[in-house]
């Protein structure tokens, strides 16, 4: 029986194009990563070409799986915690969902078609772009009409999180893709900036979307279902709020770290640079209150894997906070900028972070959206843990090897001043360590496909729960 | 009829949009245009379905109910 306070359809169709939308992500990027090491893998097909592909994984890993998961659960966190039917109507929920799901689909099939702005993750083009901001202009209005019919007093820290990922989202969105077309009825235009002006834009985006939507929405994620799978209030209710707030003063500062040793200002590169080493320090508040949330529940981590997955989230999120503002110092960026560190690093961030505090929040939904005890096996869920985990540490490290190799032999000079290595030498060295990264990712696959299984034998499973009640007084994390 | 506000205020903001979807794909000058254009026209019509579908099953159940 559904609870009939709240909308739950809408969840549930999150939660369901959550996980389909994984399973394209990482599929594609297992395929790039093969093509990567061997680039026969294109079949000489224009439509399978890695520069086709690559936003097709980068686009559905962030914003269909991510982005899904997201609303999903914003959805389900701001009715519980404000104890308030979603505002609008069924018909505006359906219409953010299924609007949602007609941008994802229309920008995968523009970049296999070989339209892109060529902006990293703001790659579709003027039309797609003015789609989103409908959806993303009728998403707040639902969580925000919501917000202000609350029927209780206070606004859970879980929700000024999911609210800083919406508005900050919506101004980088309009911000970053200010286009003037050559004419209504072409896909193609012109950015309102240029150089390195366009530059900067699109890296105060950029960073911004890893600072808003791949952390600020998660971290919403994180404030709800860590405490309500370890049946525990939040370590300190405080340091939430000066990890809210201090990380969203810090964060919108420190894009032009992307741009180090480029024609941007030297001023700007430093300050772009001091902000990402301030940024440390919030987000290790954010990480010791997630994992101190756990005190006198840690013994819940070997019965249920759904927290296992958020809780080394959360040590993942303070490993790549941390390798981050390392990164973003000139003189390391020297070393590792354009090098396959990065993309290591930004997996440690999507996978470790990103991916698995999804699967923890998706494993404590399911059940409880479809009203059943439990997951169909935890036996699974736990072979879903140990595999992802293992293939993000191979993901991982060989990207950090491979990548410094890079980085050392693009700068190595010969005792004449003449270059060492070709660039060529460099990629045939590399060769070993993506062949390594390609079989973390398909461990990483491997595994959701185990929990796709899981979920659906767990919906498939007899209802076992006793239809809703209404709660009686305030329980956990603000309901 | 008893139509819900949102559905009509959804229900009027898509026939626009599928409109406009029909007018993009009438003078497309490209490809990517053309197929967003018919899309956005075919998402738009297979929604109002929906919304027509869910109204009368709201109103069969209030009248079994």
């Amino acid at each position: 029986m559904a609870n009939p306070a709240y909308n739950e359809a809408v969840v549930k169709k999150f939660v369901i194009a959550s996980v389909f939308w994984a399973i394209v992500a990482f599929l594609v990027g297992v395929y790039l990563a093969a093509e990567l090491a061997w680039p026969q893998f294109n079949l000489g097909l224009s439509f399978l070409n890695f520069g086709r592909l690559r936003p097709v994984h980068t686009s559905a890993g962030i914003f269909a799986f991510g982005g899904s998961a997201l609303i999903g659960t914003s959805f389900y966190v701001v009715q519980r915690t404000c104890r308030a039917r979603l505002f609008g109507g069924e018909a505006l929920a359906n219409f953010v969902f299924w609007g949602y799901q007609f941008f994802i689909v229309m920008a995968a099939l523009s970049y296999v078609m070989g339209f892109s702005k060529s902006q990293e993750y703001a790659e579709p083009a003027w039309h797609i772009d003015v789609w989103l901001t409908i959806v993303w202009v009728a998403y707040a209005v639902i969580f925000v009409g919501t917000l202000m019919k609350r029927e209780e007093p206070h606004i859970y820290v879980a929700n000024w999180f999911y609210l800083a990922f919406i508005l900050t989202i919506a101004v980088l969105h309009v911000g970053n893709n200010l286009v003037i077309p050559i004419s209504v009825y072409s896909a193609n235009g012109y950015s309102v900036a240029s150089g390195v002006q366009n530059a900067m834009i699109q890296w105060w985006y950029g960073h911004n979307a890893v600072g808003f939507f791949l952390t600020a929405g998660f971290l919403g994620m994180m404030y709800y279902f860590i405490p309500k799978a370890a049946n525990r209030p939040i370590y300190s209710y405080r340091l939430s709020v000066v990890h809210f707030w201090s990380l969203i003063f810090l964060y919108i500062w420190a894009g032009p770290h992307h741009l180090h040793w480029t024609a941007l200002p030297d001023w700007t590169q430093t300050l772009g640079m001091a902000f990402s080493v301030m940024l440390w320090m919030p987000s290790w508040g954010g990480m010791i209150n997630g994992l101190m949330t756990l005190s006198g529940a840690w013994d819940k981590l070997r019965t249920d894997p759904g927290l296992r997955f958020s809780v080394t989230a959360v040590g993942f999120y303070g490993m790549s906070t941390f390798e981050g503002p390392v990164m973003s110092i000139r003189d390391v960026n020297a070393l590792a900028h354009y090098t396959d560190w990065v993309i290591g690093h930004v997996h440690s961030g999507t996978l470790g972070w990103v991916a698995f505090i999804s699967f923890g929040a998706l494993y404590y939904l399911v059940p409880v959206l479809w009203q059943r005890a439990g997951l169909y096996s935890t036996r699974l869920a736990s072979w879903h843990y140990w595999i992802a985990t293992l293939g993000i540490v191979f993901y991982i490290s060989s990207m950090w090897v491979a990548g410094i190799m890079q980085g050392l032999m693009w700068r190595a000079y010969d005792a004449f001043g003449f270059l060492q290595y070709s660039f060529a030498e460099s990629v045939v060295a590399v060769h070993p360590y993506y062949v390594i990264r390609l079989i973390g990712g398909l461990m990483f696959l491997s595994g959701g496909l185990i929990m796709v299984y899981n979920l659906i034998q767990t919906v498939r499973s007899p209802v076992t729960e006793q239809p809703f009640a209404p709660p009686a007084a305030l329980a956990v994390a603000g309901e | 009829m008893d139509i819900e506000p949102s559905d009509l205020i959804v229900g009027l903001l898509m026939a626009g949009l599928g409109l406009i979807g029909l007018i993009l794909a009438s003078g497309a000058m490209d490809n990517e245009m053309y197929v967003f254009g018919f899309s956005l026209f075919g998402f738009a019509c297979v929604f109002e379905f929906g919304l027509l579908r869910r109204h009368f099953d709201r109103l069969e159940a209030n009248r079994h109910g």
